[in-house]
């Protein structure tokens, strides 16, 4: 990487600033890890090959809901933002089947909390 | 957008409604016709608690509370129709949280430094990179921001302090020496937004004129360390660390340091002698560090939640930082709220929120079927916090007024089968475990205080006992060299303040009242009630219970480790605890 100077910085800042992407992401902080979150992470990334679905799988720190570990979150273009908690192998594959390619919201599984 | 409906039945105890009333609405929307334009989800949480029935409308945001069944033709009437909300059942729901320090975790990839660049990172060092260090100390000291390890003395002040200390070569030290019970914001900070603290260390280096920066983590934090090696690392490839940075003349490097987890290491004078390669051992103060420090210069220590205060207080401006919290306490505050608690997790809210709004509002309040009897906060140095005072507004002086602290924000709740005495014994094991063992009044008044709480707690205690226990605790809080001693006798003193009647219990009547030490408790089937299902069988760890699904059970009392597993799991209650 380039050595930055104060306008590299806001070019930099620019580019990366919010895109209307689909994206899931994991948490990938300690509580996540040690609840599973590696196993969710895969199965996400095959599961979205072999749907060959529109979504980047992302790593995110820990949002706080620690309880609710491994903790997922999805956005989906015109449908609202949610948090999936203990998620698991199974829903796992339903977050991609259903919420991604479906377009419909996993039942039982959204923990519907106003973090950030 | 098409339209989403959330369904929750809040209610506590009793059968869950949730499915019953998914069923009716989409029964109703089936009727007119919308099945293909709503979506009705069923959730876990829906952030109310103990309030019927909630749902939540999508993209408009109404929340419901008590929803009966006769209420949904009117939500789907005004709400899915015609897009306007039910005022009878609405609630006015207004999120308590309000993330600074988090404001990135759980938002970016902690490993990517593109994304804090994104969410404007480094944007504060630009900034203040331009201005003189002294014109960035008065910003700090205009925010009002005091330390987050739990002492609150301000910044600014501290800051200030060390720039005017003369030396060649001046030192800031992150303290990522998270110890307490519970506590574990730094951790969360350190691995989801390392770039945060480093940034915030570059300005605090710039502020007071060091070159030189410590990270001083604990060896139990990994995956923080992997981080923050991994974070540095990306600055010194991309010229926010090293010589130069951003094209000014300021130079400054960090460095790592691990600690081997002793708790007395977080405090800033043993801290110091742990990076120098010494024994953690604390020393008097004064002189304070920022006069003479690491290797006997001017050294600056800052929580690791401080420093990640400090970019977005410098990107937006003290006088913002300064509007928020109480007239006393600037800011927000992270908690971990953990133990007895339905959503454990952290928590941050701006100063001056109520014990009540965090517990209850957030944390979902206790676990089903039991009720929260207090709270502790500040690890081992703080004190405990009962129910009856839930309506304090959090910050520094309020905490302290209650005979707690601040600490570093652990904040651990307990139920109604937690024993004060217990808790006490358990705090103070864990400081006599910790202490150094340099200055006797920490020593050996730790383990005289809790070789008495044991007698208490055993049931040989007398009431001289409690009296010698606050007589040591007091002579503790004068006489210890360095905090961990100081304060150790909190948790005894503020549990001796609220909770004496349980105190009391232990030692005139030999009971606890919350059925909690072993050696005053006993677990008896009673017949009559037994419905010989053989749960408590199961249940018993130590095959302690015998018997058969004819013949009923019976606990042996000889040996019976008073756990308490076959009570809980009894559903017709036929355990009498006493």
């Amino acid at each position: 990487m380039e050595k930055l100077t104060k306008e590299g910085l806001e070019k930099l800042r620019q580019q990366g600033a919010a895109t209307e992407k689909n994206y899931i992401k994991v948490g990938f902080s300690s509580c996540g890890i040690a609840a599973g979150a590696q196993e969710v992470y895969d199965v996400l990334c095959e599961e979205a090959r072999k749907h060959n679905a529109d979504v980047e799988i992302k790593k995110c720190g820990c949002v706080g809901i620690c309880s609710a570990e491994p903790l997922v979150e999805v956005r989906v273009k015109n449908m609202p933002r949610v948090f999936y908690g203990k998620v698991d192998k199974d829903t796992a594959i339903k977050i991609m089947e259903k919420h991604v390619c479906g377009k419909m919201l996993v039942n039982d599984r959204i923990y519907d909390l106003k973090v950030n | 957008m098409g339209k989403t409906v959330f369904i929750k039945d809040t209610t506590i105890g009793g059968k869950d409604k949730t499915r019953d009333i998914y069923g009716i609405l989409l029964g109703i929307l089936r009727e007119r016709g919308l099945e293909n334009e709503v979506q009705v989800v069923r959730v876990v949480d829906i952030g109310v608690y103990g309030q019927g029935v909630a749902m939540r409308v999508l993209p408009e945001n109404f929340l419901y509370s008590h929803v009966e069944e006769t209420d949904i033709a009117g939500i789907v009437e005004q709400s899915l129709l015609a897009g306007k909300p039910l005022a009878a059942k609405l609630v006015a729901e207004d999120s308590k949280q309000l993330r600074i320090v988090l404001r990135n975790c759980g938002v970016i990839d902690p490993e990517k430094i593109e994304e804090y660049i994104a969410r404007d990172g480094y944007q504060a060092l630009a900034k203040v990179l331009g201005d003189a260090p002294e014109k960035v100390i008065q910003e700090m000291k205009a925010s009002g921001l005091r330390g987050r390890g739990g002492a609150g003395f301000p910044t600014g002040l501290k800051w200030e302090f060390t720039r005017k200390s003369p030396g060649d070569q001046k030192y800031i030290i992150c303290n990522g020496d998270e110890g307490d019970p519970g506590a574990y914001m730094d951790r969360s900070v350190l691995e989801g937004d390392p770039h945060s603290v480093i940034e915030g260390m570059i300005i605090g280096g710039y502020a007071i004129g060091a070159s030189k920066g410590y990270f001083y983590i604990r060896a139990e934090y990994p995956l923080a360390i992997e981080r923050i090696e991994k974070a540095i690392k990306q600055c010194h490839e991309s010229g926010l660390l090293g010589k130069n940075i951003l094209g000014s003349s300021f130079n400054f490097d960090v460095e790592i340091r691990l600690g081997a987890g002793a708790f007395v290491c977080g405090e800033e004078t043993a801290l110091i002698a742990s990076i120098e390669g010494k024994r953690g051992y604390p020393s008097p103060r004064p002189p304070f560090p920022s006069v003479k420090g690491l290797w006997g210069k001017p050294t600056c220590i800052n929580n690791v939640e401080t420093l990640a205060n400090i970019p977005v207080i410098l990107f937006k401006g003290g006088a913002w930082f300064a509007g928020i919290g109480t007239a006393s306490s600037k800011g927000t505050k992270v908690f971990a709220v953990t133990g007895k608690v339905k959503n454990s997790g952290l928590v941050e809210v701006p100063m001056g929120t109520t014990i009540e709004d965090i517990v209850y509002g957030i944390g979902g309040g206790a676990m089903p079927g039991k009720s929260v009897k207090a709270i502790q906060t500040g690890g081992p140095s703080g004190g405990v916090i009962p129910k009856e005072y839930f309506r304090t507004k959090v910050d520094y002086e309020s905490l302290q007024q209650m005979g707690s602290i601040m600490g570093s924000g652990g904040m651990i709740v307990m139920d109604e089968d937690d024993c004060m005495a217990d808790i006490a014994k358990f705090y103070l094991g864990f400081c006599v475990d910790e202490s150094c063992g340099k200055c006797a009044p920490c020593r050996i008044g730790g383990t005289q205080m809790l070789r008495l709480l044991k007698k208490v707690t055993e049931g040989e205690g007398t009431p001289k006992d409690l009296d010698q226990l606050e007589q040591i605790s007091h002579a503790m809080q004068k006489a210890s060299l360095c905090g961990l001693g100081q304060t150790a006798a909190n948790p005894v003193l503020s549990t001796l303040h609220y909770y004496r009647a349980e105190y009391d219990a232990h030692v005139n009547n030999k009971k606890c009242p919350a059925c909690k030490c072993a050696k005053l408790v006993r677990f008896l089937i009673l017949s009559e009630k037994c419905v010989k299902c053989g749960m408590c069988f199961k249940a018993c760890p130590v095959n302690a219970i015998s018997g058969n699904r004819e013949s009923g059970y019976l606990i042996d009392q000889t040996k019976c480790i008073r756990c308490g597993q076959c009570f809980e799991v009894c559903k017709p209650r036929a355990i009498n605890r006493s």
